[in-house]
């Protein structure tokens, strides 16, 4: 099975700040690290590879720093990754960053199955995945939680949503976006973290993937983001409990059951 | 680890690399320079386990992928519960390969990104999350006459709680114990070695200036305009407790590491 993950690299931080002029996250001084969500996804497509052979390739689009989050995905396990960088995605919304992921995974061919972390922690809007799959005219599943099975041809999750799962069956080629629920991933080891400093991430720009320069990045972008502001501030109100410790605990039981948490 | 009492080995904590490192090799070779000038000291190098649920490196692989060598009774790997089986067994499974006999088991600081031992995972059946004392019972089984395990005691935590729970880490298999630091003479510690006589028991001594972290680390405030002297309080603990160990965190290899060789003298 040929599994290509898309992954993302995001400020590591809940402080971002936003331009106010492009209404874009301000990159700049902020430590990046893979999108949380990513994980998941590598760590099935590893798990995949494991359990039905074939190859996991890791695909991204970004600055050229984006190289080292393709190098943290084959440090647990990935085989090689490819980079999309260029000036020219640049201001991609999920449509046009979709559409470029699309024509890089025609052009890496033959592939089975591209997995997606739910939504990146940045943007938080779930779109890129359904938005690959709508550009290749693929089969989907979002919020998988499972893959129950996998044959050569078909693919068998467990989809969440609400009120439970759905157990969906996909011909292949398709795309899915993956939960948290869905594995553990695992810690990468110093070997795999030095081996993959030794590989080389081949960086493709629009021509690399005949992508139409009207299609991306701000000219491509059907989305304008017109205001951004922070959350309203929590009001929060601390109150403290005194008394002996038995004291203290019936009082926190009682407030946490006028509340209903417990 | 009566011996390393006996013999005035200190038991020197040293940090592997973080996982999130943008300058691995630079870091690689601290740690070499490091754990080679502890052994060569004669010490014990104790290897932290994802210290404050910082992701790191694990020890024994850090040590097997540089090739350092390992005198066993110099070489303290922590262990915490933050693992997957697989995973467990394979650091456990490279410290047998290693020669490495001295385990540090504690419960731990998790974080997002760190998987936990289940239950089911180390066959516990009667409690709800695994804690050292299961860790410690499940290596015991699975790895008979392998290791020599210590855990860990805290003064801090209330006291009735803390000594039964030492109680249970007896039971299930503990040889030895090191405590949260200290800057002064503590009365639980005190009450610690009157209720296990027998046990080898290490001090932690806090040999940063920064008392926050130390804050951080006990779980209450110490103000920071608190008087501290690492070595002098690092001294005054020796006359306190002449019959334990010493474990030294945070100790500076620049600044304070010539000082430490003549700092345990027996009066």
């Amino acid at each position: 099975m040929k599994i290509v993950v898309c992954i993302k690299q995001v400020p590591a931080t809940n402080d971002a700040k936003i331009d106010p002029e492009t209404k874009r996250i301000i990159r700049e001084g902020l430590k990046a690290i893979l999108n949380p969500f990513d994980t998941y996804a590598v760590e099935e497509a590893v798990q995949l590879r494991e359990r039905f052979g074939g190859e996991v390739i890791v695909l991204s689009m970004g600055p050229e720093k984006a190289a080292l989050s393709i190098r943290e995905a084959v440090s647990v396990g990935a085989d090689r990754g490819v980079l999309l960088s260029d000036r020219a995605f640049g201001g991609s919304d999920t449509w046009a960053t979709s559409y470029a992921l699309a024509n890089a995974i025609r052009k890496i061919g033959d592939v089975d199955l591209v997995i997606c972390g739910k939504q990146a922690v940045d943007g938080d809007t779930a779109q890129v995945g359904p938005g690959i799959a709508a550009h290749l005219d693929w089969k989907q599943a979002t919020y998988v939680m499972a893959v129950e099975d996998a044959s050569d041809d078909s693919i068998v999750v467990k989809r969440m949503h609400e009120d439970g799962y759905d157990i969906c069956e996909l011909k292949l080629p398709a795309v899915v976006t993956v939960v948290k629920d869905i594995n553990t991933p695992r810690i990468p080891t110093l070997r795999g973290r030095l081996a993959s400093e030794k590989i080389e991430v081949p960086v493709w720009k629009p021509a690399d993937i005949g992508a139409d320069l009207s299609k991306i990045g701000l000219d491509g972008s059907p989305t304008r983001v017109v205001r951004t502001a922070p959350p309203p501030p929590r009001n929060t109100v601390t109150k403290k409990i005194s008394g002996t410790s038995a004291e203290c605990a019936d009082a926190l039981i009682k407030e946490l059951r006028l509340r209903s948490i417990l | 680890m009566r011996h390393h009492i006996e013999n005035r080995i200190y038991h020197v904590e040293i940090l592997p690399p973080k996982q999130d490192t943008e300058k691995l090799h630079e870091d690689l070779e601290l740690f070499t320079t490091k754990y080679n000038r502890v052994k060569e000291s004669g010490y014990c190098a104790c290897i932290t386990d994802n210290a404050m649920g910082l992701l790191a490196f694990q020890g024994p692989e850090v040590i097997e992928e540089l090739c350092l060598k390992v005198e066993p009774s110099q070489v303290m790997i922590h262990l915490n519960t933050f693992h997957t089986k697989a995973n467990l067994h394979e650091i456990l499974d490279t410290c047998v390969a290693q020669g490495i006999k001295y385990l540090l088991i504690i419960t731990g600081d998790g974080s997002d990104r760190l998987p936990k031992l289940t239950p089911a995972d180390v066959g516990a059946t009667d409690v709800q999350s695994v804690t050292s004392v299961e860790l410690l019972r499940y290596i015991a089984k699975q790895y008979p006459g392998k290791f020599t395990m210590g855990v860990a005691f805290n003064p801090y935590e209330p006291q009735e709680h803390e000594f039964a729970k030492m109680e249970r880490k007896m039971a299930a298999g503990a040889e030895f114990v090191v405590t949260q630091p200290i800057i002064e003479k503590n009365a639980i510690v005190d009450e610690l070695l009157r209720k296990y006589p027998d046990v080898p028991v290490i001090i932690e001594a806090w040999m940063s200036k920064k008392l926050y972290l130390l804050s951080d680390a006990v779980g209450y405030e110490i103000p920071e305009d608190t008087e501290f002297d690492p070595i002098k309080t690092l001294k005054q603990i020796h006359r306190d407790y002449p019959d334990c160990g010493v474990y030294l965190s945070l100790l500076g290899f620049k600044t304070q590491y010539h000082l430490i060789s003549d700092t345990w003298v027996r009066e």
